[in-house]
């Protein structure tokens, strides 16, 4: 007998409300006999960590390369699972120097000229959620504080917005209605629905009475009508069914440090993956936020980055960028305590990390050698590779996408700026 | 050549010439070059051959600029390169000075060909491009939205909470390209639109009127942190509660959120307390400054003036939405230590106070003290045991009464307004229309509001008239026609209208607008003129005099990275960026409404300023408050964008300046030049405190290669001037060592500093390409007053205007320059030389 994939979800979201070795126990029976039915493998899932000031280069790259390199000091809360993680020096987009740029971290192309390519600056996280984020209820999830970095875009070149609040991104994730609010919300659903037919089609005689130069503008609403039809319909499909339970009230008990609301923030995504509400995600540390509660930290972080090499004001950039890798960690640490349960190995085996800045260095304003890091999804790892050609150039950090969306098992040899692909095999 | 185009040369050389500060400005480029239009062939660029040629040719062009990129003549793709090069050379800045014998006089014939080439293109060019549809932004939607349903603002419940934020495009947030629409956002308007109409219109019974009496003892604090057995941040006295803390609010125990929408009456007892016991430099609150309370109303804020110990009955009548929460609070840039209120400074300056000027009250706390602690030793200057004695200045509420809902009829009139009295699906067409009509700024087609009419009439079963109605309102909203401006051709009256309406308004236009638009009163600049004069003076024009500078001067810039908070504390303790930000409005405001020739905004010698801005500028005459007023300054450093705080902060790092930085921002937003970013690859030294070499000494090695040389020599000279004004603006005349403190380290150190490493002498002074050399920033504005430069603001602020108009750069060069020619008609005149931008096709036509 088969099982559609939604009522074997639903059986899982029950089992949840489980301590979770047990949930997992009850998943993967589930599981098992999904793969008896012959369905799907584990599946492989999708997180970019990124900040927008890159890292402080010294700091952050090893002094030496291949697997037995010595541990950089930003990077020791990762020494645990060196064999786990490649950093890659010397790639880039080839962007010139100065802020605004590293926007184009996910996909090495900038609003501005995105015309010239077919998926404009379509990120890369969006990219792999149109391949596999369809059978989820989330397609993906995007979170930071205070604001976002600008670093997730749409197809259309649109920036989608991260949550900034970690209550919101709770209820989004796991609050699960009443019955008389899912009501309400079925009749919201279809109230909104109309509306959409309504507008779509007063739209489409607009659009017939605009002129060349409206045309683009134009299809990108009309775009958002059909996408929001269809976001509309996946909601109304996914409504009845219950979300996982989960509770972070822990971590918002007291004042709400950003070590706090960091650790709900990637906790929530920890178990938003085990529990396949989602496959993709990113999560952002951005400039306009306080870092004074991470130790030793009084200044903003953008000061921090131009420190005229004053010593103090360094060790402050490397607190806040060794805060960032310790959430990371963290992460991955509670990824790794979770066996796959339909595959060998753990989470962390089947789930992609990137971390990363599209900005070099904020101190220089270089956009070259961006700092980057990937771990995880079962990679054989390098440890510490130079990228660079025998002719010393950088390598395109495309390449490196190529390669995570062959993993991903999208048949592609090219994204943007690709030259080729970076050789990371995988068990 | 057209008689068109010689018109305004001929009217040019009527023109007298006008006086700015100390310079003569006359128009002599501009009227040889547009009065001079010749025949242009474009085959033959000989004297750009002559004199460009050496350096701009072969593999390595200087500055990656080839001559051959000029192409025989303007087009799309070259139009970028001739006006860069027109701007670069009549400038002065090419050919340059250092490489070539090049004479002022041959330099101008350059650039007069150049203008000659562009402007001979303009004519050629058969139609104007039109500029694509955008987004409304989120200040326009809330406008938009507003004015569509007659009403206020789109309510006091937060309705707009969940829209997304807009993204600006140096500093623009009316570029098209940035406001992107998805389908997030198509969700949040549809979820905001919701909100709002159900604020107008609804159903059910009248809600009866109640009154709530609000004694003292009914006043609450609300809290800082979640845990609430903390000591509440009030005084409390019998009959009243003062504040104590300013970053809390006060708000009605018994009231706690307006429980129907309707009209409310608030009254609030208040008196202002204490203004001038504490010495200023203390609290950081002017003397001069009158106390004054805040009323929140939900997102809408009122905020009172509160006379000194005499009480003042407030009184307001507002429309407020169901959920709205009503609070008050003390709203002052004083009372913090550094960038927030910090409580414990506070109740320091009570000890202090007592222990200088009331030696008997303070042996009596003393003693009060030793008496709690018992055997325990406790430290008697603890911040902790003087709370009590607080007396800043602060606001002292004795109670409110607040009574509603009202209603002046029933239904309510505006509901009334929009859909009728008694609203049936069956007028379904006719209540849309006159919504639709407005909202989307056209008259509606036969047959296009058919799908919105079947949406009511198909949920009238289950919603009821009413309901069902609001459907269709709501569509009307999510509709392209009201989210975007312009997505359809449209008559070129409705375009413009429109255009016109957002440019002053940011919302949709008036009827009245329109038909005078479609009745061809706004054909001509004369009475375009008029109209720019109108608004103004009925005070219609406030959201551009306040949006257009803040996003020309990219004043959002201006905390991307604030000054360090220990070496300046002025800056963070009295949000100073909020004071420079003001400044630079009022300013703006002033040349606008006093109609002031555009470039004396670039040099003049006055600006707007208060005793915080007073401060930083070293300037001791100005009145002990917060007011902004215009002052003369006599050292001539100072003074109109030039010498704003804004700019020189805004451009500086946290610890240091960079000569650069501040070009740069000279060169985009006053200049209307963009340099090149530096190519990726070119290895920046960062900059390095603690040695000891200015800034000058690491610029110069970086500008020895070649690479960066050519580049640097046409931007630093625009920088450097300004050497003198430190991180917040302050002057300088040495580079003083800064030291960085551990936070441990900080709090230790007594409050004498350490005295500074080292200082090195500033060296403010440099060397235009064209030869043109100054001392220090003195001389760099008389050279900034030149008439190459003043022409070169004013196609700069032409530029930015059309930019904050259009969503997007303007690309027809030619007629920038006709505008330009126009604007010097009127003595470029700021009013005129907006009217000249609005009457221009680029205006009207996109």
């Amino acid at each position: 007998m088969s099982f559609s994939r939604r009522s074997i979800l639903q059986g899982l979201g029950g089992a949840l409300a489980l301590p979770r070795l047990e949930s997992v126990a009850r998943g993967s029976e589930v599981r098992a006999r999904e793969r008896r039915s012959d369905t799907v493998a584990a599946p492989l899932r999708f997180l970019v960590v990124g900040n927008p000031l890159g890292m402080h280069p010294p700091n952050f790259f090893p002094r030496d390369f291949g697997t037995d390199y010595t541990m950089s000091r930003t990077l020791q809360p990762l020494e645990w699972v060196r064999d786990r993680f490649t950093v890659l020096s010397h790639t880039d987009h080839g962007m010139k120097s100065g802020h605004g740029r590293e926007i184009a971290f996910l996909s090495g192309v900038l609003p501005e000229t995105s015309h010239a390519f077919a998926e404009k600056n379509m990120s890369i996280d969006q990219l792999i959620a149109r391949h596999i984020g369809d059978d989820v209820r989330f397609p993906s999830i995007h979170a930071a504080l205070q604001t976002g970095i600008r670093m997730v875009w749409n197809a259309n070149g649109v920036e989608l917005k991260p949550f900034t609040n970690p209550e919101k991104m709770f209820e989004h994730l796991f609050l699960n209605l009443s019955e008389q609010a899912k009501r309400e919300q079925v009749q919201t659903l279809e109230r909104n629905s109309s509306i959409l037919d309504a507008v779509g089609e007063q739209f489409a005689d607009v659009k017939s009475r605009a002129s060349v130069a409206d045309r683009e503008r134009l299809d990108q609403f009309g775009t958002s009508i059909r996408e929001l039809e269809q976001r509309i319909q996946t909601r109304h499909d996914w409504v009845g069914r219950d979300k996982p339970e989960y509770d972070i009230s822990h971590h918002l008990q007291g004042e709400a440090t950003i070590i706090r609301r960091y650790n709900a923030i990637f906790d929530m995504v920890a178990y938003a993956f085990q529990t396949d509400l989602t496959r993709v995600a990113t999560i952002a540390f951005p400039n306009e936020l306080g870092y004074t509660d991470v130790n030793g930290v009084t200044r903003g972080y953008h000061a921090c980055t131009h420190n005229g090499k004053d010593e103090q004001v360094v060790s402050e950039l490397v607190a806040i960028e060794s805060f960032q890798i310790e959430q990371l960690s963290r992460f991955m640490k509670q990824l790794d305590e979770i066996d796959e349960p339909n595959a060998d190995g753990s989470l962390l085996d089947h789930t992609v990390i990137l971390f990363g800045s599209g900005m070099g260095y904020g101190g220089t304003h270089s956009n070259r050698n961006l700092p980057i890091l990937v771990a995880g999804g079962g990679f054989n790892h390098l440890g510490h590779v130079d990228t660079r050609s025998p002719a010393g150039n950088n390598m395109p950090l495309c390449n490196l996408f190529v390669t995570l969306m062959q993993r991903f098992g999208i048949e592609r040899d090219r994204f943007n700026l690709s030259t080729g692909s970076f050789d990371l095999e995988y068990a | 050549m057209t008689d068109s185009t010689l018109a305004p040369g001929v009217s040019i050389l009527n023109m007298r010439n006008y006086s700015v500060g100390r310079s003569r400005v006359s128009i002599a480029i501009l009227l040889a070059c547009v009065g001079l239009l010749g025949s242009v062939d474009a085959n033959d660029h000989a004297i750009l051959q002559r004199y460009c040629m050496e350096c701009h040719s072969g593999s390595d062009p200087e500055g990656g600029f080839h001559l051959k990129m000029l192409g025989d003549s303007v087009n799309e793709e070259s139009r970028e390169y001739w006006q860069a090069s027109l701007e670069y050379v009549s400038l002065g800045d090419m050919p340059p000075n250092d490489d070539s014998s090049v004479t002022p006089s041959e330099r101008e014939r350059i650039a007069r060909y150049l203008r000659r080439v562009i402007i001979a293109a303009g004519e050629k060019k058969a139609a104007v491009s039109s500029v694509p549809t955008r987004r409304l932004n989120n200040r326009e939607f809330a406008n938009s939205i507003s004015d569509a349903l007659g009403i206020e603002d789109p309510g006091t419940h937060f309705p707009l909470g969940d829209l997304l934020g807009d993204t600006l495009h140096e500093g623009f947030d009316t570029n098209g390209d940035a406001l992107g629409i998805s389908e997030y956002h198509l969700e949040k308007y549809i979820a905001a639109v919701r909100n709002v109409v159900d604020a107008v219109i609804w159903t059910g019974e009248k809600p009866e009127s109640e009154r709530y009496e609000v004694p003292s003892e009914m006043l609450k604090m609300t809290s800082l942190s979640q845990q609430t057995r903390r000591r509440e941040s009030a005084v409390r006295h019998p009959d009243s509660v003062d504040f104590r803390d300013m970053r809390v609010r006060m708000y009605f125990d018994n009231f706690d959120s307006v429980p129907e929408t309707g009209y409310y009456n608030i009254q609030i007892r208040a008196t202002g307390i204490d203004r001038g016991y504490y010495d200023a430099e203390m609290t950081g609150v002017h003397d001069g400054d009158p106390i004054r309370l805040a009323v929140h109303l939900g997102d809408r804020e009122r905020v009172f003036d509160l006379p000194d110990d005499d009480m003042k009955e407030i009184e307001l009548t507002e429309w407020l939405a169901k959920g709205t929460r009503i609070e008050l609070s003390y709203p002052t840039d004083g009372l913090r230590k550094r960038g927030n209120g910090n409580f414990k400074f506070q109740q320091a300056i009570a000890h202090d106070h007592i222990k200088q000027h009331d030696p008997e009250l303070y042996e009596e706390v003393v003693a009060q003290i030793r008496k709690k602690g018992g055997r325990r030793k406790l430290g008697v200057n603890h911040w902790s045991h003087w709370v009590d004695y607080w007396r800043g200045p602060r606001p002292r509420v004795y109670g409110a009464v607040v009574e509603g809902p009202f209603y002046n009829s029933w239904p309510p009139q505006r509901q009334v307004n929009l859909i009728g009295a008694s609203p049936d699906v069956q007028d379904a067409e006719k209540v849309l229309k006159r919504i639709a009509e407005r909202a989307w700024k056209r008259e509606v087609r036969d047959g296009e509001l058919d799908p919105f009419v079947r949406l009511v009439e198909q949920r009238k079963a289950e919603l009821g008239n009413i309901e069902a109605l609001k459907e269709g309102i709501v569509a009307i909203f999510v509709s392209p026609s009201f989210l975007l401006i312009d997505p359809e051709e449209g008559t070129p009256a409705d375009r413009f209208a429109t255009k016109l309406s957002y440019f002053f308004r940011s919302t949709l236009p008036e009827v009245v607008l329109r038909q005078q638009v479609a009745a061809g009163e706004l054909n001509d600049f004369e009475s375009v003129r008029d109209a720019v004069e109108l608004y103004i003076r009925d005070a219609k024009a406030d959201e551009f005099l306040d949006e257009f500078p803040h996003a020309w001067l990219q004043l959002d810039r201006i905390n991307f990275m604030a000054p360090d908070p220990d070496h300046y504390p002025h800056y963070h303790r009295k949000s100073v960026s909020d004071d420079m930000v003001a400044e630079a409005k009022a300013f703006f405001r002033y040349a606008v409404e006093n109609n002031l020739p555009v470039p004396e905004m670039l040099t003049s010698d006055y600006s707007f300023i208060n005793a915080d801005l007073a401060k930083v500028y070293g300037i001791d005459d100005v009145p002990d408050d917060s007011t902004l007023r215009r002052y003369q300054f006599t050292d001539g450093r100072r003074g109109g964008l030039l010498g704003m705080g804004a700019f020189l902060t805004l451009t500086a790092d946290t610890l240091g300046t960079s000569p650069i930085h501040r070009a740069v921002y000279v060169l985009e937003n006053y200049m209307g030049i963009k340099p090149s970013p530096p190519p990726g690859d070119v290895e920046i030294q960062e900059p390095d405190v603690r040695q000891a070499k200015t800034i000058k000494d690491i610029l110069a090695a970086h500008i020895a290669e070649d690479t960066c040389a050519s580049c640097h020599r046409s931007i630093d000279p625009y920088g450097y001037a300004f050497e003198n004004f430190d991180p917040v603006g302050a002057w300088r005349d040495n580079y003083v060592q800064l030291t960085v403190d551990t936070p441990s380290q900080a709090a230790k150190k007594t409050k004498k500093r350490k005295q500074a490493r080292f200082e090195l002498p500033i060296d403010a002074s440099s060397t235009f390409r064209n030869g043109n050399s100054y001392h220090d920033i003195a001389e760099f504005r008389t050279l900034m007053q030149s008439d190459a430069n003043q022409i070169q603001f004013v196609r700069c602020f032409v530029k930015k205007l059309l930019m904050y108009a259009n969503g997007t750069e303007p690309d027809d060069i030619a007629e920038i320059e006709r505008i330009l020619a126009k604007s010097a008609e009127h003595d470029f005149r700021v009013v005129d030389t907006i009217a000249a931008v609005v009457d221009s096709p680029l205006f009207r036509q996109q």
